[in-house]
């Protein structure tokens, strides 16, 4: 096992690649983790700063007003696309709400009547909203020939509604601690990748360098054992380096772990890593340049990364960066960590393209090195 | 015969590497395979072990026609490549090793035998360093155990003192020397002549992928007409004097070289008592005077009409 032995050894020297990555990694994972597992088990409905122009001003856009009025903090602002903008920007509202002249016809008709101005990140643009729908829907509930009874509508919002949140039979009712091992997992795509590449791909180098390859063929070793004993290194320091990630979710949230489903979140890292795997196979069989396998392990694990929803929810991605991030298996990866899995059944057809990635990375590999050996 | 190489032929495309190329190697000897860069010797070397495949020809190596699944031939080989073929993060020691422990599976033999290849190259002090905290020719020594230290019968040494300041080389001469003692047979490719001339045996002269001449030293020079060359730098001489100067028993020519004139005898005694007698009948007096026996560069000269260092 001369091979396997010093394989290993020199993976160990690059420990420099594999170090940095993973420890970047886990400390991210800390802070991400340091405050955001906590329960959420109360909702509390705070007074926002908005500012409101009322084109209509008719008894319908009145009501709506006195509703908001007595629910949030109306502010000065004027009709000035940009120093709406402005307004937003700075923090000086948390919502700017243009009624439009036409407002009763456009409820009337259930058309989208009016026009939010607000900061997409905040939560509190969800409470804005809520509102103004919840308004709209009592409004549209009670229009009757051609009226509407703002008197029963103002009575059916002044009622208040103790909300308790309650444990359901689901698994991964706690939405923090899902949310977190989701995050790290789908964030381990990206240092896999990157590892993979980078730290095996340069192990390689010096394996398949013509003249040390010359001193390999000329000696008894048989190329099948040679051949074998390379794979068994590849495997094993992949197999370390997904275990320090696996340990590393267990270390950073153990006591979490019943909480989520832990199996579909290991199970899905290996099938993802051995997919990768095979790729750093297909990568080595193309180049042996240093420098190129640098740069592809940079370019591919950031490039799949950012395509595939690790950065960037699949939700907010394009049509179309979403059409090309299905050729790389770190898209059916995410996929997985966003579902709910029941059963393995759930998630067969994102672990079957996985490893359907993985057949076809080796044999373009192989086909590669059919090639390489033949000239 | 321990190798035996038959009308070898290697094509690059249009460029014909290995022109029915031909090899006899006995088991025992130091083999020179003497030439200029870029003649065929590494093509050569490579064919003979299987890493290339040539066109035409046959290779016989211990006897056995030599393929790339010749294992058992291949335990008893080994190869010292021109190129430096270590790997950067081993240490001198992992390295001879690695390289050891693809021959030798025995665990207790292979670190007996790195040892000994660490002893022998020199290298005990250094066995703890990566080859980059190296000089050129420590790097080259460990080139050398590595290809050296499962104890091969045949040893292939392709240009093994390239680059290498005088100490080393001296040191890897005479470690080949060593080699060969105990038993070992050994090819050797370069383009240095004192190397060549010091080490081997017997020589093989290659040019453009074939194998011009071989034999020893003394039967080398002994197939050319130059047996003889008197170097001398004159005072003052006319070129009618030169001119007769070509008259003298065996001279064949008469050459300027800057301002030296060198004189060129075929095969005969008293070449020196004949010049300086017709100095002494010229009254010619002389700066400079000195007899020099051929070269294997004048061998190579002869037979191709160039230097071996062009």
């Amino acid at each position: 096992m001369t091979v396997f032995k010093h394989f290993i050894k020199i993976a160990l020297r690059n420990k420099g690649v594999i170090l940095s990555y993973t420890i970047i990694f886990l400390i991210l994972s800390i802070l991400n983790g340091s405050g955001n597992v906590q329960r959420e088990s109360n909702f509390i409905e705070t007074r926002l700063d908005i500012g409101i122009i009322d084109n209509s001003n008719s008894e319908l856009s009145n009501s709506l007003k006195d509703y908001l009025k007595e629910k949030n903090n109306i502010i000065d602002t004027k009709l000035d696309e940009e120093y709406i903008k402005e307004q937003i920007f700075l923090g000086i509202a948390d919502a700017i709400i243009i009624i439009p002249e036409d407002f009763d016809e456009k409820v009337i008709n259930k058309e989208n009547s009016i026009q939010i101005y607000n900061d997409d990140r905040k939560t509190e643009s969800l409470q804005i909203e809520n509102q103004i729908n919840k308004f709209l829907t009592f409004i549209n509930a009670t229009y009757e020939n051609g009226e509407y009874d703002l008197k029963d509508v103002k009575l059916a919002l002044d009622k208040k509604t103790e909300v308790e949140l309650v444990e359901s039979d689901n698994k991964e009712n706690n939405r923090g601690v899902v949310d977190w091992f989701k995050y790290y997992y789908n964030f381990t795509s990206y240092v896999i990748m990157a590892i993979y590449i980078a730290a095996i791909g340069l192990v390689m180098t010096d394996f398949t360098d013509e003249n040390i390859g010359s001193r390999m063929k000329i000696s008894s070793k048989k190329f099948l054992q040679f051949n074998k004993e390379i794979y068994l290194g590849q495997l094993t320091v992949a197999g370390m380096i997904t275990l320090i990630f696996i340990l590393g979710s267990i270390v950073l949230k153990g006591k979490y772990i019943g909480e989520v489903n832990f199996e579909k979140y290991v199970i899905n890292v290996v099938v993802f890593s051995f997919s990768i795997l095979c790729l750093t196979f297909l990568i080595n069989n193309i180049t042996r340049n240093k420098f190129i396998i640098n740069a592809m392990s940079t370019v591919l694990s950031l490039g799949t990364s950012f395509m595939s929803g690790v950065m960037v929810p699949q939700e907010v991605l394009g049509e179309n960066v979403l059409k090309i991030a299905k050729f790389f298996p770190t898209y059916y990866f995410v996929k997985i960590n966003e579902m709910t899995v029941n059963s393995f059944l759930d998630m067969k057809y994102e672990i079957s393209m996985q490893l359907l990635f993985a057949i076809v990375f080796l044999l373009m590999g192989l086909y590669f090195n059919k090639v390489k050996q033949k000239a | 015969m321990i190798v035996k190489v038959n009308n070898l032929v290697k094509r690059y495309k249009e460029l014909i590497a290995l022109d029915h190329f031909n090899m006899e190697v006995e088991e025992g000897e130091i083999l020179g395979l003497l030439g200029p860069n870029g003649c065929g010797k590494t093509t050569a070397i490579n064919c003979i072990l299987s890493l290339l495949n040539f066109d035409k020809g046959e290779i016989e190596v211990l006897g056995k026609k030599m393929t790339p699944d010749s294992y058992d031939i291949k335990k008893q080989i080994g190869l010292v490549p021109q190129e430096v073929s270590v790997f950067e993060k081993l240490t001198v020691k992992e390295n001879i090793d690695y390289f050891c422990g693809l021959y030798i599976e025995d665990k207790n033999l292979r670190e007996q035998y790195v040892e000994e290849a660490i002893e022998f190259v020199g290298l005990k002090k250094y066995e703890k360093f990566y080859p980059k905290k190296l000089s050129g020719g420590l790097k080259r020594r460990l080139n050398i155990a590595c290809g050296i230290a499962h104890k091969p019968r045949l040893i292939f040494l392709d240009e093994p003192t390239v680059a290498v300041d005088a100490q080393s080389r001296n040191f890897i001469l005479d470690g080949i020397k060593k080699l060969n003692k105990e038993g070992s047979t050994i090819i050797y490719t370069t383009h240095y002549l004192e190397e060549i001339e010091m080490l081997c045996k017997r020589i093989i002269i290659m040019d453009n992928g074939k194998s011009l001449v071989s034999g020893t030293k003394e039967e080398l020079k002994a197939m050319i007409t130059t047996s003889e060359k008197i170097i001398v730098g004159f005072l003052n001489i006319e070129d009618e004097t030169i001119n007769k100067m070509k008259n003298i028993p065996h001279v064949i020519d008469v050459e300027k070289d800057d301002e030296y004139y060198i004189i060129k005898f075929e095969n005969g005694i008293n070449n020196l008592a004949n010049l300086l007698e017709f100095i002494k009948e010229n009254n010619l007096t002389y700066t400079k005077l000195h007899s020099q026996l051929p070269s294997l560069n004048d061998v190579f000269l002869e037979l191709t009409g160039k230097e071996l260092r062009d």
